[in-house]
């Protein structure tokens, strides 16, 4: 039996979904080799009027603090050091790595020039917010990839790289929040620039500000949304319990997010709010449905506590995220009277089938790699030679101690 | 970005008195005979009076924008250069991650396209939106106006300016400026009394003077202080966020470990089990 | 030119009339911006708001066809309000000259009318001559029949409400042109007035130049800087070619070709050259007999002998019109045998180009010389004809373009300026001299061999360009300058000068009548001379400040750079302008300072050798009433050909010299609109040279039509709309540019539109169109033929041809 029909017995193994889920990843593989084909121009509905779309807003403006919650969890887990988060924190890392990885996926199929992206290494512009991002990214996800040898390492029984990375776990938390941190609200440096081109609602100098402290809030969220979805689609642990340590967090962030968007619109914008219609709309549904209300959501003890609430706030608080990103990157910068850009069918097969990757490995990851498995206070590392799951949470330690 | 200190005085500059202009389109013409750029295909108009091609693109690094119009009864048939405005202090160049343009001494806006990674961060900086893409291509590179650096540099004019008849002076930047400002001031009847490029975006090597308000001909409205200032305030606080960032949290991590310690340590005194088994646990 | 491109810096006023310099000659504005900047202003006389106009002081709309009206109104004006530069008009103009008892002018005609033969006795509109032969004057200008007050009673018809109500002109508009440029008529205001096309294309084009010139001499401003008559001319060589001998009936440097009576030498001599009895008049013309036996001499060279009189039975004699208009014609008749086109393109340029086209089908054979291939060279595959019938045989020439050779070209300044070959002939093209070289040669060969009826005047030329492959060009342009035949001793003055044979002759005041020297072209006499190239100077000094360049290329007459310059001085010789003078006679030195004066005599005032500053007269004075016109002393205003309007001045509806062809029609009904065509920038002429430009085609891609928003919106157009333009010749399709720049005419009470296009387009080429020469009448001005281009009648209708 080859390797090719070993594969592929494995994959009829699968669920339909992900099935679906390869199929759409395939495509917007085919629709990416496309694009190198025949050009940008041709695949694409970008044009001059329109130089970035839907890969730059979607696949990096917004995937970028989606993928937030490694940096975040990993602060509140490992340097607030509620240590019972740390389950929290693989699943995030993972979401991270693969987040950051399809990024920069992302980022090479928009570059005119992919097989020069090594230029941002060779010539520095510390003047191009691009260039901080560009650091960050490798740097970042170098840091992921790292983290991620974690349950690689255990999975294959690599002990001496799996203490490093333990003994690491720490400086790389801090790290990876000081880069996050940076690239984070560097993102929002990004559209600094477009001074005259950003509606005010949106342009202020606390713009990176703004991004970095939403996607605090959006990591913590996304921690909540996809442990939520995993405990019910693929039969993982209910974390409900530590989900709810997080929602009390978020407020926190939020109310400062509110606080700091509040005064930048009323000291430091610089022209009209209220002069495009649409523009107002979609900064009211960003506000109101993505901010305000979940913000009033996770102050809410009893929606805290629920299950299902919880998601829903998260969904709420990603719903605002994205648009907040689109609003940025892309609607706020439509000028009035411009003609109006919609993504082509390449453009939308290529980023659906990034996110059909990114469900898709996640899921594959967690088929094969101890990732939920992972409650640090359930594994047994002393023993130099093989290490093993202990029996269920506390007991287990206590077992592993009488050993 | 601009390599070095350089003195705006002395970048060669345009200036372009539209009172002058007459709309022939030489400078259009002289810029795609220089540059070898291919002819744009067109069909009748593309915009008031006989302007054409639709837009500036990858073949098209300089277009006359033609207004005709009435106001109090009278017609105004008003023709202007649109190019690269050469600033002072590029935003195009200030947001490319690999310093692809740069600002020159002489004054030109020149672009390295060995180094372009095509991520057209340049195109959205542009306060002008002049920096255009080889959308035709499967790997593009920018392309824009080279304020013909290669002629400058050889102590000849651009080749727009050498083409058109009228309109288009060229030479030192505050000489362009004093003789602008010579101009409007004794002829205020002919001449809208600004200096457009004089300010905006910082300075800029293009200068115009206008007969009508600046708006009636379609220029954009621009921020006075230089693009890079607007970014430049977030990033020159990158180290210091980043070292602050890293200083809090290790302290944070110091602290809430501390605190840990000393609270195992009570239970340790308190519980009196053996010492090496929790040690082992951390 | 009476002056040249850069002396449009020294004008107080620009007047802009019938033509449209910032689109069909650009450079001329970098001068004309210099003149604003110094406070000149600028005013613009055309049917649509021009490029041109949108740079103007004062812009007036004016219905094609009605200058005179216009010009006159202005003369009027001038006139009228005491605005008149009177010194100058007392002694420089004919203002002052009596005319004949038998001169009368009425109903729209002058006297002597013959309805018969569409033609007047030009003799009855004379001069009164003293006892001595010399016309009479009343320097008062008082005399009820001297030509100031006859003009200024022909004029007196011409008030600001009749001009604007046949014009179309608003009434304020009119005024303001008239006050601001007859602000001119002061001794130190210079005022220029440019012109080309939307003056020449007229059944009364000649006249149209004749009121222009007009009122410049009323206002002082001929011979000045800054001031003159100037014709923007077209092509760029089209200068060079006119002085060549362009015209059918004319030879190089404007000598009369012999007409068919003209069989004898002396008779010849005795009819084309004026006299004058009054010793003030230098009659330049005078000369006529030295240059036409230099002119003789250079063709025939050794052949031409005193005995044989030069061999001046070579000349053809021309014994009917053979304007373009006419060849057609003929060649439509099948009268013609084969055609040569040399940088011509007949199927699109002339008026009503179906006819000319169809006229192509009939010729045993065509070759075409030009860059391109054009409509002519495919005429036999145009839309709607099927080849197969066509049995025209053509061959076509490949031709070196203006940067692949060398040679002179000489620009509306009158600056001949000389070109180096830039670049090789792309493919087999060769240079049109190694064309015309090799067809002389052959036809020669071929006379010499097989003899023929009349074979001298083509084996007796004298062709020594050379043996190389290529003619030399410099050869050619020492031949056009002229030298030595023999050993000469010439006394001019107190100089002795010396010549050897073979000695370039250093100006055309030492050409001979008795076959010593050559010249083949006697103005371009001094161009080439001991000195060498003058056309290759490049010296860009500029002593006088008033950029005259005298070192810059060479300019005929004598390197004078403003002719007529005479003018400018008081009879005295100082400068009506003493912060512009173009000359001045320094009283010590005996001698003039500045430009190269008209003719080296001392002012007018001087008793011995004082001359009148028009030299080319008999008279020596400018003619305010015209003697040898065909069509009247003054310019009188007639309605063109095809006209929505009747004339509201005179019964007499047209020019009544000008014959109506069968292909006109008045109709207004079927015909309500004027159709006016013209130029722009981005094209040029029939559009071989720029619609396969891909550079050009891309900034106007169409053959479009320009209309009123008032006329669109009656017929329903929009802008890009596809539309049809209708005249009694034919019908095209074009894409309508709806514009407020062009606007209706309010004319004798009502409202006329107009439907404004260029005539670029054709059907050879990268971007293909109608022409709109489908539309243009074949009927031309009285003097000189050229077509009315500018104004027929015609209709437009949504959808095209096609539709
Ligand atoms: N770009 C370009 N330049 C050219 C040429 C070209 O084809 N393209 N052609 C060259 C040649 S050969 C020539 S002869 C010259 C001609 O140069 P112009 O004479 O300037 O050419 P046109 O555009 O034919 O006519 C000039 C103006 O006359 C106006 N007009 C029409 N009818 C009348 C009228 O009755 N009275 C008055 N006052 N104005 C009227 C028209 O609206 C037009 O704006 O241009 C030369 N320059
Ligand atoms: N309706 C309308 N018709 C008009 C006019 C108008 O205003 N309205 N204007 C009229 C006027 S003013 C003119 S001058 C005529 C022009 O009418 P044409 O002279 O017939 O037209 P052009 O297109 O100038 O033709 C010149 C040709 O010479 C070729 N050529 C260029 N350089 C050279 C060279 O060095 N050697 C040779 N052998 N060929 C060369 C060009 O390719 C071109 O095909 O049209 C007239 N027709
Ligand atoms: S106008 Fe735009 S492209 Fe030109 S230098 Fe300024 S920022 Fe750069
Ligand atoms: S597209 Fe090229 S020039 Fe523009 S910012 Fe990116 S790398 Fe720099
Ligand atoms: S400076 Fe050079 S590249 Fe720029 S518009 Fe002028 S001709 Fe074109
Ligand atoms: S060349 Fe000069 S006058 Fe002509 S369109 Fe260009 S800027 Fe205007
Ligand atoms: S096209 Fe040539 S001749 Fe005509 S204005 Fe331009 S430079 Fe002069
Ligand atoms: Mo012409």
């Amino acid at each position: 039996m080859t390797a090719a029909k070993l594969v592929i017995n494995e994959i009829k193994g699968y669920h339909r979904f992900i099935q679906l889920m390869i199929a759409l990843t395939g495509v917007g593989a085919l629709a990416a080799l496309a694009r190198f084909i025949f050009g940008l121009g041709v695949t694409t509905n970008l044009n001059d009027t329109y130089p970035w779309g839907l890969w730059i807003s979607f696949d990096v403006v917004t995937s970028v603090p989606l993928a937030a919650g490694a940096f975040t969890i990993g602060v509140v887990a490992h340097v607030f050091h509620i240590k019972k988060l740390e389950p929290l924190v693989r699943p995030a890392i993972i979401t991270g790595f693969l987040g950051y990885s399809l990024v920069c996926i992302g980022l090479l199929l928009d570059l005119g020039q992919p097989q020069r992206g090594i230029n941002v290494l060779l010539y520095w512009n510390v003047h191009s917010p691009m260039f901080e991002v560009s650091m960050c990214i490798m740097a970042y996800t170098t840091v992921l990839t790292l983290e991620f040898l974690h349950p690689v390492a255990e999975r294959f029984g690599w002990h001496l790289p799996l203490r490093l990375l333990r003994t690491l776990e720490i400086p790389f938390a801090i790290l990876a929040a000081m880069i996050s941190t940076l690239h984070q609200s560097t993102l929002g440096t990004f559209f600094l620039i477009a001074v005259d081109k950003l509606h005010n609602l949106w342009y202020n100098p606390l713009l990176p500000l703004q991004f970095w402290l939403s996607s605090i809030f959006t990591g913590l969220s996304i921690v909540i949304f996809e442990a939520s979805l995993v405990h019910k689609y693929m039969g993982q642990p209910d974390e409900s319990d530590l989900l709810a340590t997080l929602t009390k967090i978020i407020p926190w962030v939020m109310g400062v997010y509110i606080a700091v968007k509040a005064y930048a619109l009323a000291f430091l914008s610089h022209g009209p709010l209220f002069d495009r219609p649409v523009l107002l709309a979609l900064f009211l549904v960003e506000m109101v449905i993505g901010v305000f209300v979940p913000f009033c959501m996770y102050l809410t003890n009893r929606i805290r506590t629920d299950k299902k609430l919880q998601l829903r706030a998260a969904s709420f608080v990603l719903f605002g995220l994205v648009l907040n990103r689109f609003n940025v990157s892309m609607f706020g910068m439509e000028q009035a009277g411009q003609q109006i850009y919609v993504p082509s069918v390449i453009e939308s097969l290529v980023t659906m089938g990034i996110i059909s990757a990114h469900i898709l490995f996640f899921v594959l990851i967690a088929k094969y790699f101890p990732i939920f498995e992972h409650h640090p206070e359930a594994t047994d590392y002393t023993i130099p030679d093989h290490f093993r799951k202990l029996e269920k949470g506390s007991e287990g330690l206590k077992a592993a101690h009488e050993a | 970005m601009s390599g070095g200190h350089i003195d705006f005085n002395k970048t060669k500059s345009f200036l372009i008195d539209t009172t002058k202009c007459t709309g022939c389109r030489g400078c259009q013409v002289a810029c795609k005979q220089w540059n070898q750029l291919k002819a744009e295909k067109t069909v009748f108009f593309s915009g008031e009076g006989y302007q054409n091609p639709p837009a500036m693109s990858e073949y098209t690094f300089t277009r006359i924008k033609f207004r005709d119009y009435q106001k109090h009864g009278q017609n105004e048939f008003a023709f202007y250069k649109e190019m690269c405005m050469h600033c002072n202090e590029p935003a195009c160049a200030s947001v490319c991650p690999v310093g692809a343009f740069k600002k020159t001494a002489e004054g030109p806006v020149v672009y390295d396209e060995k180094r372009c990674i095509g991520c057209r961060f340049c195109m959205v900086a542009c306060p002008f939106g002049i920096p255009k893409y080889e959308w035709s291509k499967a790997f593009p590179l920018v392309r824009k106006c080279t304020g013909c650096y290669s002629r400058v540099k050889e102590g000849l004019q651009p080749a727009c300016a050498t083409a058109c008849p009228t309109a288009i002076t060229y030479g030192n930047r505050a000489d362009m400026l004093q003789e602008a400002e010579r101009r409007i001031k004794s002829r205020p009847d002919r001449y809208f009394q600004a200096i457009y490029g004089k300010e905006e975006a910082g300075g800029t090597s293009v200068l115009y003077l206008t007969h009508q308000p600046l708006d009636e001909l379609g220029f954009k409205q621009v921020t006075k202080r230089p693009l890079p200032s607007y970014t430049w305030q977030a990033l020159r606080l990158v180290p210091g966020i980043f070292l602050g960032v890293g200083g809090t949290l290790s302290a944070i991590t110091w602290f809430q470990h501390r605190k840990e310690r000393i609270r195992r340590e009570e239970e340790f005194k308190n519980s009196r089990v053996k010492p090496e088994q929790k040690e082992e646990d951390q | 030119m009476t002056n040249h491109w850069i002396d449009l810096k020294n004008s107080d006023a620009i007047f802009i009339i019938g033509c449209n310099p910032a689109e069909n000659h650009p450079i001329s504005f970098k001068w004309i911006e210099k003149a604003m900047d110094d406070g000149g202003k600028l005013i613009v006389a055309d049917p649509r708001y021009t490029r041109s106009a949108s740079k103007a002081d004062i812009y007036a709309q004016l219905r094609p066809g009605t200058d005179i009206a216009f010009l006159g109104g202005m003369i009027n004006y001038a006139l009228q309000n005491n605005m008149i530069h009177e010194e100058y008009v007392r002694e420089y103009t004919n203002a002052a000259f009596i005319i004949n008892e038998k001169f009368n002018f009425q109903d729209g005609l002058f006297c002597s009318f013959d309805d018969q033969e569409k033609s007047y006795d030009l003799k009855s509109w004379a001069y009164e001559n003293d006892a001595a032969g010399n016309p009479k004057r009343d320097m008062s200008m008082k005399d009820p029949r001297c030509v100031y007050q006859l003009l200024k009673k022909h004029y007196s018809r011409y008030d600001a409400d009749m001009v604007c109500s046949i014009t179309g002109t608003k009434k304020e508009d009119f005024l303001k042109v008239a006050k601001t440029f007859c602000a001119t008529g002061r001794a130190d205001k210079a005022g220029t007035i440019l012109y080309a096309m939307g003056i020449t294309q007229s059944t009364h084009g000649t006249q149209n130049v004749r009121a222009v010139a007009m009122l410049q001499m009323l206002l002082g401003n001929i011979g000045i800087a800054g001031g003159g008559v100037n014709a923007l001319r077209g092509e760029s060589n089209v200068q060079g070619s006119t002085d060549y001998g362009l015209l059918f009936n004319s030879l190089p440097g404007y000598l009369k070709l012999p007409e068919f009576a003209n069989t004898d030498f002396k008779a010849y001599i005795e009819k084309y050259t004026p006299k004058t009895k009054d010793a003030k008049s230098a009659n330049w013309w005078g000369n006529t007999p030295k240059y036409i036996t230099s002119l003789l001499k250079a063709w025939y060279g050794d052949n031409a002998t005193p005995e044989n009189d030069f061999c001046y039975n070579y000349l053809p004699k021309w014994s009917s019109n053979y304007s373009y208009s006419k060849i057609i014609e003929r060649m439509g008749k099948g009268e013609v045998e084969g055609l040569v086109c040399m940088g011509m393109n007949p199927a699109m340029g002339g008026p009503d180009s179906n006819s000319a086209r169809g006229a192509l089908d009939k010729l045993k054979w065509l070759v075409t010389v030009d860059l391109w291939q054009t409509e002519t060279s495919i005429f036999w595959k145009r839309p709607g004809v099927n080849p197969k019938d066509i049995h025209t045989e053509v061959f076509m020439l490949p031709a070196a373009s203006s940067v692949e050779k060398e040679g002179s070209i000489s620009n509306s300044g009158r600056w001949a300026q000389w070109r180096y070959k830039a670049v090789e002939p792309v493919g087999e093209s060769k240079s049109d001299l190694w064309i015309i070289n090799q067809f002389f040669k052959r036809v020669q060969a071929l006379y010499t061999k097989d003899k023929g009826v009349f074979p001298e005047p083509i084996t007796k030329l004298a062709w020594n360009y050379g043996d190389g492959h290529e003619p030399d060009v410099h050869l050619v342009a020492k031949e056009i300058n002229g030298y030595f035949t023999k050993d000469t001793t010439i006394v001019d003055k107190d100089k002795t000068l010396e010549f050897k044979k073979g000695d370039q002759v250093p100006m055309f005041k030492y050409l001979q009548a008795d076959g010593s020297t050559t010249s083949g072209c006697w103005i371009y006499c001094g161009s080439y001379t001991k000195e060498g190239n003058q056309m290759a100077r490049r010296d860009a000094s500029d002593p006088t400040g008033l950029g005259l360049f005298p070192k810059w290329s060479w300019c005929w007459p004598l390197n004078r750079r403003i002719i007529y310059n005479r003018a400018s001085v008081t009879p005295d010789g100082a400068p009506f302008n003493p912060k512009r003078p173009v000359i001045a006679w320094d009283a010590l030195e005996k001698k003039w300072k500045g430009d190269v004066p008209d003719g080296p005599w001392p002012p007018m005032k001087d008793a011995k050798e004082g001359k009148y500053p028009f030299i080319m007269l008999a008279e020596g004075h400018g003619r305010l009433y015209a003697l040898d016109m065909k069509d009247g002393p003054f310019p009188e205003h007639y309605e063109p050909m095809e006209s929505p309007a009747r004339n509201q001045l005179s019964k007499v509806q047209n020019n009544p010299l000008v014959k109506i062809p069968a292909n006109i029609s008045s109709d207004l009904v079927k015909f309500p609109l004027i159709g006016t065509t013209y130029r722009m920038t981005e094209h040029w002429q029939t559009g071989g040279m720029t619609r396969s430009l891909p550079w050009l085609v891309e900034l106007v891609p169409d053959m479009f039509v320009e209309i009123s928003e008032s006329l669109a919106k009656q017929k329903g157009i929009k802008k890009g709309d596809k539309v049809k333009v209708t005249t009694e010749r034919g019908a095209i399709e074009a894409v309508a540019l709806v514009t407020s720049r062009l606007k209706p005419f309010n004319v004798d009470g009502k409202s006329v539109e107009q439907v404004g296009m260029p005539w670029h387009f054709g059907y050879s080429g990268l971007a293909k169109g109608d022409s709109a020469n489908l539309l243009t009448p074949t009927v031309g001005c009285a003097n000189t033929n050229i077509p009315e281009f500018k104004a027929f009648l015609c209709n437009i209708e949504k959808g095209g041809t096609k539709a």
